[in-house]
Formats: C-alpha cells, sequence, structure tokens
C-alpha cells in the first residue's frame, strides 16, 4: 500500500530522531576503557577454565618422550592414541570405568523413577497423614546424623564392600522429589481428574499422564543424578576398603595421582601391550596420570555443552523452594 | 466390647509388632544368628539372610580343617533368610489389613504363614546353635548362646497367636464385598517402600550416636561392661590434644567458611559484568566455559592443579624453558596461603557457575527502569550501582544466610585431595578431622562425639537462619 505524504514526513522525522539518539550514546573513551577492560577479564578468566584440560588433552596424545621432557606446552606434537589404548588394556581402568558407567546409568534411572513417583505421590492430598510423611522425607535433606554414624549403618547392613551401596542410598533423593512435586504441581489437575472420571487408578494416571508431562523436569534431575554419580568418590574410598575391584574411576585416579608405587606395575603391564613399533611412546608416570585424567573428564566435557540448558534449568529450579 | 473392636484394637498391636520386626532385621545387636563369634558381629539378620559369603567369611580354616559342618552354618543361612521372608510375608499381611474385611481375612493367610516360616526360621537357628556346641575346637570357634533368639521366637509366636485371634474375631465377609483398599491408604502404601528406604538410610544411622557413649574400638561388642556414659564428651574438651586439634579445626573451618562468605559478592559482580557484554555469542562462550569446571569433581580438579602446578607440570616447564629455574617445583607441596589457595580453587571451579542464578535475575529486572535512568542521565555505572545491584540483593541474601547456615559443612573432597603432609595443620577441617579420627584412626566413639556437635550446631543454625529471614523478609528459606 503506498504511503501517504504525511506517514512519509513522519517515517524520516523518526529516522532523523533515532540517529540524533544514537550519537547521543555514542560510546565514551571511558565506556570504551570498560568495554576492553571487561572483555579481557572474561577472556582470561575463560581460558583459565579451559586451559588445564586442553594442556592435559594434548600431553596424553603428544609424543611420551616431550611430554615427559615437558616440551609440551601448546602445541601437541607426534600425536598418537597409544596412551588411551593402553590405559584401557590395563586392567584396574577398564573394571574401574565399568563400575562407574554401571553405577551412574543404575543409579540414575532408579533415582530418577523413583523420584517421579515419590514426587507425584506426594501431591495427593488424600493420602494418610500425608504432612507427616512428606516432612519426614524432606528433613533429611537438612539434618545427617554424620559420617560414622553412616559408615556403621552402611557396614551394619552388609553394603561395605559391595556394588549395591553405590545405587540403593541414592534411590531416594528428598530435593529431587521437592523439584518434581513442584513441578507436577503446576500440571493443570483438570488432566487427573479426567482421566480419574474415566477410571483410571493411580498408577495409570502415573504412567500415562504424569510421567510424560513431566519429563523436562526429569530430564533435568537425571543429567543432575548423572553427574553427580560419575563424580562421586568419597563413597567408594570409604566403603570399598577391601574390595578394590569396586572402586570408581574417581577414586583410581586419586590413587594414581598420589601414589608412585602402582604407577610401576601400570607401566610394566602397559609396556607389554606395546609392539615394538610403538616403542618409543611407553608410558611414563606423567602421561598414566595424565591420560586417566582424560578418561575420567572426558565424558563430562562431552556431554557438557548440549546439556547446558538443562543445568541452567536445574539451577532455576532450585531457587524454587519446596 | 463387639468382635470387630477387639479385632481393630488388636491390629495396633500387631501392627507395631510388624514394625518392630522390620527394624529388627536390620540391628547386628540383636542378630539371634551370632551363634559363634567368628560370625561377624556387625551383621544383622538381614545381612545373614542374604549374603551368605559375609556370614561365613571367618569360617574358611574352621571348614577345611572339619571343625564345624558347612550345613551348620547352612541352617543358619536358611534359618535367617526364613525368617526375613517370613517377616516380609507377614508384613505384607500387615499391609493388607488396610483395605476391606474380605481383604483383612485374605490377608491374614500370609500374616499367619509368615509368623510359621519365621518361627521355623529361629528352630533351624536353634538347631545350628546346639550343633555348633559340638565342634572339636571350641577355643578357635567359640560357640555363644543365641540369647536373643528367645526374643525373636516370642515375637513370632506373639504374631502368630495374634494372627488367629485376629481371624476368628473378623466379622463375615459379606457376599458381593470387594477386596479393596481406601484410597488414603492405598495412595500411603504406595509410598512405604520408599519411606522404608528414607528411614533405613536417614534414620537409622542416627542410632550410631550411641557409640558415643561406649568405650568402643572397631571390631568389639558393644555391651554395657563398656558403656562410659559422657566420658568420651569430657575427654574431648579436657584432653590436651585433642582440645588443640579441635580448635585448630575449627580455625581452619571457620576460616575457609568465613573467606567464601566475604567473597560471596564475587559470583554477583561476575554476573553484573558478564550481562554488560553486547555480543550475545561472546557471552554464551563465556557461560558454557566457566560453568564446566563446576561439574568435575574435587578428584579433578586436583589432577588440574596436578598438570598446572606439580614438579612437572605447565608452569614448572615454562619457568625451566624460560630459564627462570633450573628444576622444576612442586607448588603443591608449598604450604603457604593455604586458605586463600583453597579460596582460589573454590572460585575456579564455581564461581561461573553461582553467577547463573544472578544472570536470571538480571535479565527478570524490568528494562523500563533502565529507560527511565538513562532519560535521567543516569551512566552505565550508576545504573548498575542504583539498579541492577538492589535488584539481586534479595537473591544474595537468601544464598547467603544459607551460606551461613552451612557454615561448618564445607565438605571434605576438596581439603582431602590437596592435603599433603606438609600442610595438615591449615587445611584439615572439621568434616576431614571426622574422616581421619573415625575412618582412618578408628577412633570412632570420639569421632561419633565430634559429629554428633557438629550435626547439632548445623541444624540449630539452619533453623536459626531460617528464623531470620522470616522475620527480616517475611519468608522461610525452608
Amino acid at each position: 500500500m503506498a504511503m501517504t505524504k504525511q506517514e512519509k514526513l513522519d517515517k524520516k522525522a523518526e529516522k532523523e530522531y533515532e540517529k540524533k539518539h544514537q550519537r547521543q550514546y555514542r560510546m565514551s573513551a571511558g565506556d570504551w576503557v570498560f568495554e576492553i577492560i571487561n572483555h579481557a577479564f572474561f577472556l582470561i578468566f575463560t581460558i583459565l577454565c579451559i586451559f588445564p584440560f586442553y594442556y592435559i588433552f594434548i600431553n596424553t596424545i603428544s609424543d611420551n618422550d616431550l611430554v615427559r621432557k615437558g616440551a609440551i606446552n601448546f602445541l601437541p606434537q607426534g600425536i598418537h592414541i597409544q596412551n588411551y589404548v593402553s590405559m584401557f588394556n590395563v586392567n584396574d581402568v577398564g573394571t574401574a570405568l565399568v563400575v562407574t558407567v554401571g553405577r551412574t546409568f543404575l543409579g540414575t534411572v532408579l533415582m530418577v523413577m523413583a523420584s517421579a513417583f515419590v514426587g507425584y505421590l506426594v501431591t495427593k492430598q488424600e493420602m494418610w497423614c500425608k504432612k507427616i510423611w512428606y516432612r519426614c522425607l524432606i528433613i533429611t535433606m537438612y539434618f545427617n546424623a554424620g559420617l560414622i554414624p553412616w559408615y556403621l549403618n552402611m557396614s551394619m547392613l552388609g553394603l561395605t564392600n559391595s556394588f549395591w551401596a553405590y545405587i540403593i542410598p541414592g534411590i531416594v533423593a528428598p530435593y529431587n522429589i521437592i523439584l518434581v512435586k513442584t513441578y507436577i504441581e503446576s500440571i493443570p489437575g483438570e488432566l487427573e481428574e479426567s482421566a480419574k472420571m474415566d477410571g483410571a487408578t493411580y498408577m495409570t494416571v502415573f504412567r500415562k499422564i504424569i510421567w510424560p508431562l513431566s519429563k523436562p523436569i526429569l530430564a533435568t534431575i537425571a543429567i543432575f543424578g548423572a553427574v553427580g554419580n560419575w563424580n562421586s568418590f568419597t563413597d567408594s574410598l570409604i566403603l570399598m576398603p577391601d574390595a578394590p575391584q569396586l572402586h570408581t574411576l574417581q577414586h583410581k585416579l586419586y590413587t594414581y595421582l598420589n601414589a608412585a608405587s602402582n604407577l610401576k606395575s601400570v607401566m610394566n603391564s602397559g609396556a607389554g601391550t606395546i609392539s615394538g613399533a610403538a616403542a618409543a611412546n611407553v608410558l611414563n608416570a606423567k602421561t598414566i596420570k595424565y591420560t586417566i585424567s582424560m578418561v575420567t573428564v572426558l565424558p563430562i566435557l562431552m556431554v557438557y555443552p548440549f546439556m547446558q540448558r538443562y543445568f541452567e534449568k536445574g539451577i532455576m529450579l532450585g531457587a524454587v523452594k519446596g | 466390647m463387639s468382635k470387630e473392636k477387639i479385632a481393630d484394637k488388636l491390629y495396633v498391636v500387631l501392627r507395631v509388632f510388624y514394625i518392630l520386626a522390620f527394624v529388627l532385621l536390620f540391628i547386628p545387636a540383636l542378630n539371634p544368628a551370632r551363634i559363634s563369634e567368628l560370625i561377624p558381629q556387625t551383621a544383622s539378620v538381614f545381612t545373614c539372610g542374604t549374603s551368605y559369603g559375609t556370614l561365613t567369611q571367618n569360617f574358611a580354616r574352621a571348614f577345611s580343617r572339619g571343625w564345624v559342618g558347612t550345613l551348620t552354618l547352612q541352617m543358619v543361612f536358611g534359618g535367617c533368610l526364613c525368617i526375613i521372608l517370613g517377616f516380609v510375608a507377614a508384613g505384607a499381611g500387615g499391609c493388607m489389613s488396610l483395605g476391606t474385611t474380605k481383604l483383612k481375612k485374605i490377608g491374614m493367610i500370609p500374616s499367619i504363614i509368615g509368623a510359621v516360616v519365621a518361627f521355623a526360621g529361629c528352630m533351624m537357628i536353634n538347631w545350628a546353635a546346639t550343633d555348633i556346641k559340638g565342634t572339636p575346637k571350641p577355643d578357635r570357634i567359640n560357640p555363644m548362646d543365641p540369647q536373643n533368639l528367645t526374643f525373636y521366637i516370642i515375637l513370632c509366636v506373639a504374631m502368630l497367636v495374634l494372627s488367629i485371634v485376629i481371624f476368628f474375631c473378623l466379622p463375615k465377609v459379606e457376599k458381593d464385598e470387594k477386596c479393596y483398599i481406601e484410597t488414603k491408604y492405598q495412595l500411603f502404601l504406595l509410598l512405604l517402600p520408599f519411606l522404608a528406604l528414607c528411614i533405613v538410610f536417614a534414620y537409622l544411622p542416627l542410632l550410631g550416636w550411641r557409640y558415643a557413649f561406649f568405650d568402643y574400638k572397631s571390631g568389639d561388642t558393644l555391651s554395657m561392661d563398656n558403656f562410659v556414659g559422657l566420658k568420651w564428651f569430657s575427654f574431648l574438651f579436657q584432653n590436651e590434644a585433642t582440645r588443640a586439634d579441635l580448635v585448630r579445626v575449627l580455625r581452619n573451618t571457620l576460616a575457609m567458611s568465613g573467606l567464601g562468605l566475604a567473597t560471596s559478592w564475587c559470583s554477583m559482580a561476575f554476573a553484573i559484568l558478564l550481562c554488560e557484554i553486547k555480543s550475545l555469542k561472546f557471552r554464551r562462550f563465556v557461560q558454557t566455559f566457566t560453568t564446566i569446571p563446576n561439574f568435575i569433581s574435587w578428584v579433578l580438579v586436583y589432577a588440574v592443579a596436578f598438570a598446572i602446578f606439580s614438579t612437572d607440570g605447565f608452569v614448572s616447564s615454562l619457568l625451566v624453558n624460560a630459564g627462570t629455574m633450573e628444576t622444576g617445583t612442586n607448588f603443591l607441596m608449598d604450604n603457604s596461603h593455604m586458605w586463600i589457595k583453597m579460596l582460589a580453587w573454590g572460585m575456579w571451579k564455581g564461581l561461573g557457575w553461582n553467577a547463573i542464578i544472578y544472570i536470571a535475575a538480571i535479565s527478570g529486572i524490568d528494562q523500563q527502569l533502565y529507560e527511565a535512568a538513562s532519560i535521567d542521565g543516569a551512566g552505565r555505572f550508576q545504573k548498575m550501582w542504583n539498579i541492577t545491584v538492589p535488584s539481586l540483593v534479595p537473591t544474595f541474601m537468601v544464598l547467603l544466610i544459607m551460606a551461613i547456615a552451612g557454615i561448618l559443612s564445607n565438605g571434605m573432597d576438596q581439603y582431602l585431595v590437596f592435603e599433603t603432609p606438609y600442610n595438615t595443620d591449615t587445611i584439615t577441617v572439621l568434616d576431614l578431622y571426622v574422616y581421619k579420627l573415625g575412618i582412618n584412626g578408628g577412633r570412632v566413639p570420639l569421632a561419633t562425639v565430634v559429629g554428633m556437635f557438629k550435626s547439632i550446631v548445623s541444624v540449630v543454625l539452619l533453623f536459626g537462619a531460617n528464623k531470620i529471614s522470616k522475620t527480616v523478609r517475611g519468608e522461610s528459606i525452608m
């Protein structure tokens, strides 16, 4: 549609106004200084956060001799993946990886299912003495008996030196229950009511309505649960003194970082697997430590950028109180 | 009184018995299956009936020499299993007692069977106990009288009798009655397994507080002989060494928590400055990479520290290459300024992540405020100081109050991994102290006392913080 003269004039005036306006907000010298310092600060802090991982990584894939001499600082040289191959052939790192992956998977799945179900149940006002039970669950978040009683309790239950010690205690997670409960309360109640009218039981409602609708929150708690499981270290340290085959990857890493005695045996068993051609890349103490670190951190580094929005959603939800 | 009312009353007693039976399964001190001192004293009925390996862990020699027949131990295992299954069946019957009369009647069947099976289990253990007394090497096997067995037998018989009495007291089932449990009980029963898990892992440990009143070394049994009352409580404060330890540890804990509190505004500043950056891409980039350290464990943080600061790490090799140093130094062994270093690692790990909540809060601020301020001639910093900061203060206060409540709980992972023989004095915090005292040092009662003290102070602080929040902001944080 053709514009009238008046409209054209208006438009022009508007543009001129905007130009003027912009000029008014042109940055002063002080602003420039601030911008530069601000950008520089964030750039440096970001580099500080990621450079160590990059440094460890280039040291694991570079020529081991150069690594030992400390020549690899910014760029990799003589790239090879022999370290990783040898590492997986070292028995106890392989088992530790299996244990850690197993506990992360199983622990997370069970925790999410239990949190979803309990979160749903505690939204039901008609439950007998609901308030008491809910408080019983939630109060455990703020109060615990302490490390020693916890340890004695676990050993009394026969959960020391047992894989189930990683899984069972984590099933009921009060904080996640609160998150799920808060989320379910935001789902319109009419959906459930109409299903109830059609004769659905609580279990059906949970399976057919609540579970699919609360998937966003379940994804969030799953991702936090998985990271927590992957990272947990003290339970392995305290509860598995006589079961080295059940130590988690984090615990193994801790052992390797601290004890030089372990390294010798690893080096020997690692060296055995290397053929003559790759003999230059015999593992040394430094590369072993770095390689295990990388194996431990890699899953998180790879998953994190894709899952970031879930993580951020998680902390936002944390701000919502139970 | 009508029969129905009697049945209702008896049901209350029966349910109490069931709960008691459930708890008993997990208490090793009352384990009837401990018929020899070779059976670990930390094993409960539950352990004995589910893990044959734990039950017989000390019997390898006894089996091979023929001092004890494997059958005896198998009987103990079977007996425990029967007790567990029996109690579970009885408990299931108890759950069904919340339903209609027909369901109550049906529920009596597992109740009665369960009680009988558990009784049979007790008898099996009894047989094993008599059998083991005939061992050729009583000094090695140390047979024990299972005194608690009588208690279990009484419990089983009581359950059986009660069930039968209730069965006959129940009114007749009407023909068209359905098996049905009222909604409110239905929901409760669905929750019950999770509640049980919660009780076992969060409330049952409270029983461990009793160790604080005994003279206990790991491996001992608790009996009234080594009851020492409040000895450990006074010991903690009267003994020179532990008192000095405690003072040192508390100083470290409070200093490091205090430093954390004093710098908690940093993440707010981080967020405000980050939001000043116009380029969205750069902002996303910074945010993505500065939050990563929060998701790696403290062990990995230590691995990072190791890669950068150890003898042949990044800094050392740079300095050696530059010719400033002859050989590398392990900076991690340097024990000066430990508190500041720990704070720095904490910041490295948490700053970017803690800023996220403030970034979200900033995006929630009404843009009109900024526009109005610009028209009034406010500059960039004036807007930050007069609009952004006041809008973030409520969030900041909540987080601060929570942090104050958690002042004693700074966790042990960080300090454990960074601990070296040189910095123990300045790095040991309360949690780490309890760990070293109890788990490494085996001084269980003393560590329990310290832990109790910490738990109680933490709860008091939390309620205090909640109260403050309520009076100041009119909103509770819990």
